[in-house]
This record gives structure tokens, sequence and C-alpha cells, in this order.
């Protein structure tokens, strides 16, 4: 059979493509690529620089699995991941249905909401600090006033396990950016859907639930995603605001890099590969899910 | 012909680095051996003309003596003081480590000197990362005691138990020492752990210790060992190694220490629910201050007096004696790491360091006690350092002279603090004799 040759122009156009992949093709292997091998082959041991090298081998995994603590830290972690991602989505959907609708001094609105995605997260950490503290202005003004006899008495917001001084930071950070997805999607929308759907009588229930969610839910999925992600790995928040023992996975990992003990570093880029596989499971097996919803409604 | 003038320039380069390391080594084996005379470790310091200084950067008040006093006065002499501030020590101890792993030797690495104590210290001596003797041979070391016949060498000479050999220079010395909220506190302040349980259960969640590994919380847990020790000899077996000790033997010596930890737990920060502990003195000052806690204790004779005067104390604060003959002192050194690009730059930096003139200003500026020997002063040197103190506030220099204890030996520590971690923190069911040994095995 005589083999199908390839224009040239075709050829050229492939080529083409690979040039301009090139540059973040180079970054994502080396960099992103190169990093995660090394990790994962510290892990299992292969670490000369310290004088370790027993690759492969799984006794790091092991030892952290083993751990009744390490359970209880991926509780956590998870916890608090996806309580704020969870209220993020309820405010950032509230927030961006409003935000549809015309309403007095809306154009200083869509200024001011905006807000807590341009302050660094460690601004808002340092917010909370202020804020919630038993040392802070809520609890001084709670003394100032007399309900309280002194800061100290305040309600613990902060520092404990059950995290609301973690889950407000991320919540205050992560509606605006719901909002703005979801917002996006809206306009793109436009209204007319739901107008026809009022028009032929459906109550608001039923227009939110079987109108709008459905148009916005890429954008539900894209930023719940990234916001989860984040959330899942992020380190200063809990290390800060959190309770202590047990810590979340990234700072249980920070402990065992910063350990005066080299070996331990092995250990702690266990942690870490543990973390990436965790969220790499939840966050695939959750797209794979949307695909199949997609798929049975017939989106492509 | 463009290709050959490449790689000659490349070869070129290559054997100047050679050349330079071969240098650099000769000038420190010549100075250790004591055949390098001063004037020529200065000619050379200007050659090089810079240092690269890595010190924990948590301080607002040495950095500011650090910008405003040290790098001026160096200046004056030639060489430009970089000062790197780094938020834990342990992260100018890997950078050496990595570079040294990196094959870079002596003039190549990037780091000049390193503020450090404790294991710190340990670490970098036990992988051979360490300049050399030459504490010992700077003009200025005349104001330390280097003679071992005089007990009071043995700061000079042992960092935490681990025998220094002159290549770490006294900076700074320090004593654990508590203050009391006298605001909040009636009548005496305990004086012993007894008295602080007690005071505790008559008033539940009002103190609390930093976390170890952090050495601030290290030392609490150390002097908690030292007072109850069974043999009733405080902190005199803590000065072994954890190879001459053995396990078992500590084990029996920290048992009665680690229990009274136990039972103090639920007294702590936080009583009622889970003990808190903060992360770091910083933490530790925003709760004595706030009043969440009446007594904090960490490392400074001058703590109180600068809190007091910079406001990051309460108004009610005063230092006390705390635990009584247990009040652990230790001293923290410049070292000079093996492959320090400009070694003669840092012995000329560390040089001014133990001259009285900064041990002066960084006292007053800072509130560092120095690290030089007041004994080893003319009169009108030691009388300029007394002007200089911010001063001890409800306590006298006789009732600290009188409690104090030397730190324990760095091998111990690193055990004592698995040991917390497992015992206490993770509230391990194990008896302390399997923690122990378990954290010995784990020691490489």
């Amino acid at each position: 059979m005589p083999e199908t040759k390839e224009l040239a122009r075709h050829r050229r156009e492939r080529i083409w493509m690979w040039i301009q992949l090139m540059p973040v093709m180079t970054v994502l292997v080396v960099l992103f690529g190169g990093a995660l091998v090394l990790g994962v082959a510290q892990s299992l041991g292969f670490a000369p620089w310290f004088g370790v090298n027993t690759f492969p081998d799984f006794s790091y995994f092991a030892a952290l699995w083993g751990d009744v603590f390490f359970w209880k830290s991926l509780g956590l972690t998870l916890y608090y991941a996806i309580v704020a991602t969870l209220l993020s989505l309820v405010f950032g959907i509230l927030l961006a249905l409003a935000l549809v609708r015309t309403f007095p001094s809306k154009t200083l609105y869509k200024y001011l909401y905006k807000l807590p995605l341009m302050i660094p997260y460690t601004v808002g950490i340092a917010l909370a600090v202020i804020m919630l503290g038993n040392g802070g202005m809520l609890s001084r003004l709670m003394a100032f006033t007399g309900f309280i006899d002194d800061p100290s008495q305040f309600p613990q917001i902060l520092k404990t396990h059950m995290g609301w001084g973690i889950i407000a930071v991320y919540v205050w950070k992560q509606t605006p950016f719901v909002a703005l997805t979801i917002y996006a999607v809206l306009l793109g929308v436009g209204r007319e859907t739901e107008e026809a759907a009022a028009i032929l009588g459906a109550n608001k229930r039923q227009i939110f639930f079987q109108v709008t969610l459905p148009q916005i839910l890429p954008g539900i999925i894209s930023s719940t995603l990234i916001i989860f992600a984040f959330n899942i790995g992020a380190f200063e928040a809990p290390f800060i605001l959190g309770g202590g023992f047990p810590d979340t996975l990234p700072v249980v990992a920070w402990r065992y890099f910063n350990d005066a003990d080299y070996t331990l570093q092995l250990q702690g880029m266990a942690t870490v590969v543990s973390i990436a596989l965790v969220a790499g499971v939840i966050l695939y097996s959750y797209l794979a899910f949307y695909r199949r919803y997609e798929r049975r409604i017939g989106r492509n | 012909m463009r290709k050959t003038l490449l790689s000659l320039s490349v070869i070129g380069s290559l054997m100047a680095g050679t050349a330079l390391a071969q240098d650099a080594t000769a000038f420190r084996d010549g100075f250790v051996a004591g055949d390098v005379s001063w004037e020529d470790v200065q000619t050379r310091a200007k050659e090089e003309g810079e240092i690269n200084l890595y010190y924990w950067g948590g301080s607002d008040k040495i950095n500011i003596w650090m910008d405003s006093v040290a790098v001026p006065a160096l200046a004056a002499e030639g060489v430009k003081l970089n000062p790197v501030r780094i938020t834990g020590t342990k992260d100018a101890v890997d950078l050496v480590l990595a570079e040294k792993g990196a094959g870079k030797g002596l003039g190549e690495g990037s780091v000049d000197a390193i503020w450090v104590n404790g294991e710190n210290f340990a670490t970098l001596k036990r992988q051979d990362a360490l300049l050399g003797a030459f504490a010992d041979k700077l003009p200025n070391s005349v104001n330390i005691e280097w003679n071992p016949e005089d007990p009071r060498a043995l700061l000079n000479l042992r960092d935490f138990g681990v025998e220094t050999n002159a290549s770490e220079m006294p900076w700074s010395g320090q004593q654990y020492v508590c203050a009391v909220n006298t605001a909040r506190v009636s009548g005496d302040a305990p004086s012993t752990f007894d008295g602080m349980m007690s005071y505790l259960e008559a008033n539940p969640g009002k103190f609390t210790y930093v976390k170890p590994p952090h050495f601030i919380g290290n030392t609490f847990v150390q002097a908690a060992m030292y007072a109850h020790n069974p043999d009733g000899n405080g902190a005199v077996p803590f000065q072994a190694s954890i190879g001459e000790m053995g396990a078992a033997e500590l084990a029996r010596l920290i048992t009665p220490g680690f229990e009274y930890l136990k039972a103090l737990e639920p007294h702590l920060l936080g009583a009622g629910g889970t003990a808190r502990y903060p992360e770091d003195p910083k933490a530790l000052d925003g709760l004595f201050l706030n009043g969440e806690i009446d007594f904090s204790c960490q490392f400074g004779l001058y703590g109180v007096a600068t809190g007091l005067r910079d406001g990051t104390y309460p108004e009610g604060a005063e230092q006390f004696v705390f635990p009584e003959g247990n009040m652990i002192k230790n001293k923290n050194y410049l070292v000079i790491p093996g492959n320090a690009p400009n070694p003669a730059a840092a012995m000329v930096m560390a040089n001014y360091m133990a001259s009285v003139d900064s041990q002066a200003t960084k006292l007053e500026i800072a509130g560092m006690p120095p690290g030089i020997d007041p004994w080893r002063l003319s009169a009108e040197d030691s009388a300029k350092l007394d002007a200089a103190s911010p001063g001890l506030v409800g306590v006298t220099q006789a009732d600290l002279d009188a409690n104090t204890a030397p730190d324990t030996n760095a091998t111990l520590v690193d055990v004592i603090e698995a040991t917390w971690l497992e015992y206490i923190e993770r509230d391990s069911s194990e008896s302390i004799e399997a923690i122990v040994a378990n954290a010995v095995a784990n020691l490489k």
C-alpha cells in the first residue's frame, strides 16, 4: 500500500504548532515534571546529598500512612478545604446573582467586592489576627464595653481545630473569585432563558435549579476546582491560625523540612507526595464525574 | 578562532577559580597555624571587600543595631557588611551544607558567618563544615576567657556540651528568665515548679511555654528535667553526651520531669480544651501583653527592661527567679563555615564583634548581653559595659548568678525534644523508656 504523503503545508503547520507550544511545554516538563520526579524519588529514599540512598524504599510512606495522626491531619486538611470551598461557592453564587440585577450604586459595588482578590492571603491572615484574636479588636471592644471582664475571656475563634479563622480567611478571599467567574458566565448567557421560564410559569426556585444552575455549572466547576486545589495545599493560614497539633498536612510537611534532623526531610517529601496524590485523586474524580454528567445532558 | 578564544577564556576563568580556592585554603591554614599577621588579614579583607553575615532577623532592635552601628563601623575598616536576615538559623546551615555537597570549598560558598549555637553548631561540626580554630587568634579575643583552668571559661569552650575548639566566637550570653505581670498576680510569683502547679490549679490557663522544638521551648523543658532529676543533682548529669550516658539512664533521669509536664498540661493556656503552645517568642510576647498569660519565660536578661521601654511588655512586668537554682544560661556565637567566600573579611568582622565598643552599643541598643567576659576587661571598659546595660527589673544580678544552671548537651536536647513531641504533644501511650530508646535509635 502506498504511503499517503503528508502535504508540505500540513507539516509546516504542525511544526509551527509545536514551536508555539514549546515555551509552555518546557516550563511544564522541566520545572514541574522535574520537581515532581525528584520529589517522588526523594520520598522513596533517594537523597544521596544527605548520605541517604535506599531507593526504592517504601518505609517513609509506610511510617506516614501507618500513623493514626496522618489520617487525623488529612481529615483536618480536607475539612478546612471542603467547608471553605462550599461556603465560598454559596456566597459567590448569591453575589453573582445579585450583581446581574440592577440596584443603586452598583458600579461602586462592582469595584468594592473585588477588593479581597487584590489583597494577599497573608494580609487577610493578619487582619484575622488583629480582628478576631483574643487580644484583637473585637475582644478589646467587648472588654471595653463591659460584656466581658478581660480580653482573654473572648470566645476562642482562632487557633482551634474547628478552624473558623482559617475558613473565614479562605471564604473572604475566595467568594469574590467565585462570584467573578460565575458573573462572567451569567453575562454571557443573558437573561432571556430565565425570562422565558418565568413567562411559562416557573417559580423562582424552579428557575434557579432548572434554568440558571445548569447554565452556570461550568463556572462553578472551574472556580471550585481552583480554590479547592489551593485550599488543600495552602500552608500559611493553617500554620498561623490553626489549632496546633494535629496540624494540616502542609504544616506537617513543613515541620519535617524544618527539623534539625536532615533525614526527616524524606519523611516530609513523602508527606508532600501524599498531599499531591490526595488532591490529584479528588480533583480527577470530580472532573470525571462532571464530564459524565455533561455527556448525559448532551453537552460536549 | 573565536571558539578557541572562548574555550581559552573558560579554562582561564576555571583556573582562576581554582587558584582562588587554593589561595584561600593557604590563607586559612596559615592563620589557624598563627603564621599570618593581623595586618595581612586586614589587607586581604579589603581585597575581598565584603562579608555576608547570616543571622536570625526576627528582632527589630538587633536589625537596627546591625544597620546603624555595625555596617558603618566595618565600612570604616574597608569591609562591606551584608546582613542577611533569615527566619531560622537552620536556613543558613542548610545553605552551607548544600553548597558543600555541591563541591564548593573555601572561597567559593556564599555564607561567611552565621549567628549560631547548640544544635546548629553541632550539625556544622558533625558535617565537618567549619573553617577552623580562628576565634582565639583574633586581636580582640583577649576579651574572652579561653583558659580551661578557669571554670568560668566553660561557656566559651563548650556550646551545649559540644567543644567549640575556637571555631566560633562568643558573641552574646543569655539566661533563661521568666517575667511576671504584677498587675495580675498579687503576692509572690511562684519560684518552683510545684509552686507554678498550685498557682495554675487556682488560676487555670494563665501560663504556657513556647512549643518545642523551638529552642526556647526546649529550654523550659530542660529546666523542668533538671528540677525533677531523681538524683537531686540538677544539671550535672545532663552535661554528658547520649553516647556516654545511654538511653536507659536518660529515660530514668527525665521520667519525673516529663510526668510533671504531663500533669501540668491540662492547666496551661486553653485549660479545659487542648493546651495551646505558642510557636515562637513573638507569639508568647503577644499572649503576655494581652494578659492571656500571667508569666512568660524566655531567654533575655534585659528582655523586660527593653520590652517596657518599647511597649512590647505589659506595664506591670517584672522579672522573677524561676525555677530556683535552674535558670539556664548559655552563650551564642559567630561561626565561620568552611566554605566561606571571604574568610579574611569574616575574621575582621568577628574581631569587630568582639570589641568592647561593639558589645557596649549592642547591649545598649539591642539589649543583647555581652559575649565577652567582664573580668578580662580593664576597669574602664567594664564600666562602659555596665553603663550600657538596660538594667534588670525586679531581680538583682546576684539573684540570677545564685540560680544559674548550664545548658544541656546538644545530643541530649535532640532526644528530650523528640520525647516531648511524642509523650506530650502526641500523647503517646508508650512508656518514656520506650520513647527515649526509640528517639535514640532514630538519631543519626
